[in-house]
């Protein structure tokens, strides 16, 4: 190790501009640490920072760099977290001396940018805040967009459910949504823009809410963090509630009570903080002023717990399907594996209208290729699909449709002019129909129905091909593929439980690439406002694995 | 698979003289439109008469395309009325009409009148298209009528008056190529319309069609089976439906360009159709009868015993058919 430090001591007093002011030397730690000091062109005088090299370095640990540069009285510019650490992204590079040569360019780069330059940069960045566990468990509150705009130091509870607790880090973690704001009288002033699932979800609290208007920060960028600095943001009726809350309260002492500190963001945004009270002892004290008694924070640090903004475009932010799909009502007829998959994919592509058909019941070897869970057991695969969609997003409304719908309405007296008829007025609500259910009555049934988008899906036999028709005539198209084009090969079938329930060979893996591959395409002629077209998709395993998709 | 063999079962089963009857109730209603636009419009109006597929020998029998030219006299409608006072005086009229026995609705230069399913299922269409003379008194000489058009038509925009057209001309140039060439033109234009039959929607007049199949015709020489005369047709759609110079003169007025009626995207998604109809059907023949079905409802049935074919399904085994997801 000492020949590591002398290494990185000799590499360091090399660059130009660059001086050792304190010595490396290594601790316990096998850290490595000294001091410098950094001259750029434009500054008549060298800037110094502490350096922190860990043992890792030149590579990183987990995704950030082993090396450190710190100075706390640089805290007011731009990119400098709030231990004085300044904040830089460099390159990748496993020689040392290649990696020290790169980061101390970037180091002179930030220098030139934001400490000489002051520039700033023009994307928001949320106030720099570390959140603290309470009595060591975290507790985190997530929550999204309300039609309401709250007036500066408006004040009341919220209402939260619990959802799944968790490990984080070392620490437990309590996981909420907050489901409502209610004014000082326990009013509802206005409901989260959750799905109805959401807001249906009990394992109901109570929370207590202020909005600031103005984001709580010092330094320009740092959340405050002493009660005694929120004083300028609130007024007595505040400080009025808080004393009241406590005093009714009095048997849940030393419970915890969440606060949320509200602001706005850039974009009209509001952000919510949280800050973590314990009932009994919360950070006020009465003082008299000017011959009247009222409440001050007292000087306390804040415990700020986690918070999140899951609101539609932040959880779907990093990427969906377009919106034609995702605003669109959604049925998907039959949750096999080919429906479950294709249900899973619209609603963690930011589907939020998806109701699901199926009669059948979910039985453990089908776990293997659709989107169910062993734990789950044996049921309906409808209510299954629901509650694991519904935990996937907060924003999707599910709902089941009467098993017995198609059988009712396709096949009872089917020649009957009236079925058609009935069966496109039931359907006239959905988008878009996909059907999946690999029922070639109801294919015939839906040959010439009016429906306003219908895509049927199937694979023959070991997911060779893939199957799309979504023109007119989907059942004549389709039946010609299976019968006179396909080689759909039935010889080689899976038949675990005697000859009257044979089903295809095919694993998650084989089916799920063909059916992302379908999305993928119809997703991207919808984009491009491309007319649909039927097509397969065919797959050759000869030499590795292709795919071709052929539109019709 | 044969594919000639499959083609001209194509065109066989959808001869219209097979629906004798709808034809028959087709003749009949638009006898009676004729009639009362004559009645209601008296010496405003010179005689209607049919334009659709069928004046022209390229009908099929799964789409009847009864049109209806209205021809009006040029102050028809006051010596300042407009082509949409045309237009709608005669929506008004049909709609007052024939609103308690059809949908009477407007579309792009017609009047769309969908008589209501009658006891044997059948439903009559006519469409109506208003036109009006170009100067007072002069189409008895030159045949030449204005349209009106209702909503965006290809490139032509809504509240346009400027179709002018010459309909008889239309009429002749295609009916005479598709009587004269009836194993060529006349097969192929049928052949196009029951593709397009098999699709929702599609932006292509059936009337664009048949130029198309005409100008494939006399630009290129198109010869051999069936499936060689209709595949060199596609291909020539393939390759020059979306070249910029690519024009398709209306025989009525070589001013209009029929190729206007389609977008740029459109045109494109008519050669990428044509495309992968050549494409599909080159990987396999079977293809052939979902792009160019036979009309079910008259095909000759073989009473092959399917017995013992595996296809059909076994005890064991699933029917070819079955499909999975």
């Amino acid at each position: 190790m000492e020949k590591r430090l002398s290494q990185i001591q000799h590499l360091i007093s090399e660059l130009k501009g660059v001086s050792i002011e304190v010595p490396f030397s290594l601790d316990e730690h096998m850290n490595i640490s000294g001091k410098v000091s950094v001259k750029i062109e434009e500054l008549p005088d060298a800037l110094e920072f502490d350096i922190t090299i860990l043992p890792e370095y030149p590579l990183k640990r987990f995704t950030t760099e082993a090396i450190s540069f710190s100075n706390v009285d640089f805290l007011e510019y731009g990119h400098v977290m709030g231990n004085g650490n300044i904040c830089i992204h460099t390159s990748h590079h496993p020689v040392l001396k290649n990696k020290i040569k790169i980061d101390f360019d970037s180091l002179k780069r930030w220098i030139w940018k934001y400490y000489y330059k002051k520039e700033k940069d023009t994307h928001y960045e949320h106030l720099i805040m570390q959140p603290s566990p309470f009595k060591n468990i975290h507790f985190s509150f997530l929550f999204t967009e309300v039609e309401y705009t709250f007036k500066k130091q408006e004040f009341g509870f919220f209402e939260y459910s619990k959802i799944n607790d968790g490990t984080y880090f070392d620490k437990n973690i309590l996981n909420h949504i907050v489901q409502n704001f209610r004014n000082p009288s326990n009013k509802i002033v206005v409901e989260c823009k959750w799905s109805n699932h959401i807001k249906q979800v009990l394992r109901r609290n109570f929370g207590l809410y202020i909005f600031l208007k103005e984001p709580p920060v010092k330094s320009k960028k740092f959340i405050i963090s002493n009660w005694s600095d929120l004083e300028p943001f609130v007024n007595e009726e505040f400080h009025k509630f808080l004393y009241d809350f406590q005093k009714n309260n009095r048997k849940t002492n030393g419970y915890p009570m969440p606060l949320l500190v509200g602001y706005n963001i850039p974009k009209k945004e509001i952000h919510w903080q949280v800050a973590l009270l314990e009932i009994g002892n919360f950070p006020v004290e009465s003082v008299k002023i000017k011959q009247k008694w009222g409440g001050q924070f007292v000087n306390e640090s804040i415990t700020w717990g986690i918070t999140r903004n899951s609101s539609y475009d932040y959880f779907f932010g990093r990427g969906k399907l377009n919106t034609q799909i995702t605003e669109s009502k959604i049925l998907i007829i039959g949750i096999g594996a080919i429906g479950s998959i294709v249900a899973k994919t619209l609603v963690k592509s930011g589907c939020t209208k998806v109701d699901i058909v199926d009669y059948d019941i979910k039985e453990p070897e089908n776990v293997c290729r659709s989107e169910y869970s062993f734990f789950n057991g044996i049921c309906n695969k409808t209510h299954e699909l629901q509650n694991e969609l519904i935990t996937t997003s907060p924003f999707v409304d599910i709902r089941i449709m009467d098993q017995n719908f198609f059988q009712a309405n396709t096949k009872f007296f089917p020649n009957e002019d009236s079925i058609k008829t009935n069966l496109q007025e039931k359907l006239k609500e959905y988008d878009i129909v996909i059907d999946c259910s690999t029922d070639n009555d109801l294919l015939y049934v839906f040959n010439d129905c009016k429906i306003n988008k219908y895509i049927n899906l199937s694979i023959t036999n070991e997911a060779k091909e893939l199957v799309c028709s979504v023109e007119p005539k989907s059942y004549s198209w389709t039946m010609n593929q299976y019968e006179n084009v396909l080689d759909n090969d039935l010889e080689n079938i899976h038949n675990p439980t005697g000859c009257w329930s044979p089903t295809f060979k095919a694993s998650y893996n084989d089916i799920n690439v063909l059916v992302q591959y379908a999305i993928k395409h119809i997703n991207t002629k919808m984009l491009n406002k491309e007319p649909l077209r039927n097509f397969v998709v065919n797959t050759n395993s000869e030499k590795g694995f292709t795919i071709k998709l052929n539109e019709f | 698979m044969d594919k000639n063999k499959h083609l001209e079962s194509v065109i066989k089963t959808h001869q219209i003289a097979k629906e004798e009857q709808l034809l028959n109730k087709h003749r009949d209603k638009s006898k009676d439109v004729k009639e009362s636009l004559e009645k209601e419009y008296g010496s405003n109006i010179y005689s209607p008469f049919n334009s659709g597929s069928y004046a022209k020998n390229t009908a099929i029998n799964t789409k009847f395309d009864f049109d209806m030219i209205a021809p009006f006299k040029k102050n028809a409608f006051g010596s300042n009325g407009t082509l949409k006072d045309m237009y709608n005086n005669v929506y008004d009229f049909l709609y007052e009409k024939y609103k308690d026995e059809a949908n009477v609705i407007k579309q792009k230069v017609s009047i769309g009148i969908e008589f209501f399913r009658d006891e044997e299922g059948d439903i009559v269409k006519i469409d109506v298209v208003p036109g009006r003379e170009l100067n007072q008194d002069k189409y008895p000489d030159d045949e030449n009528l204005n349209l009106y058009v209702y909503y965006k038509y290809g490139n032509y925009d809504a509240g346009s008056e400027r179709i002018k057209t010459n309909v008889k001309a239309q009429i002749n140039n295609i009916k005479d190529r598709a009587t004269n060439e009836k194993d060529s033109i006349r097969k192929i234009i049928r052949l196009l319309k029951v593709w397009k039959g098999t699709k929702l929607n599609y932006p292509t007049k059936s009337f664009l069609l048949e130029l198309i199949t005409i100008k494939a015709f006399d630009n290129n020489d198109i010869t051999g089976s069936l499936w060689d005369k209709l595949e060199a047709v596609m291909e020539y759609i393939r390759d020059e439906v979306t070249k910029e110079n690519f024009t398709l003169k209306d025989p009525g007025n070589s001013s209009n360009d029929l190729i206007d009626t389609l977008t740029t995207s459109e045109r494109q998604n008519f050669s990428n159709d044509m495309d992968n109809i050549i494409n599909r059907i080159e990987d396999n023949d079977e293809n052939i009868k979902t792009y160019f079905p036979e009309n079910e409802k008259f095909i000759e049935e073989d009473n092959d015993d399917t017995y013992g074919d595996k296809g059909a399904g076994l005890f064991s085994i699933p029917p070819k058919n079955e499909r999975f997801g």
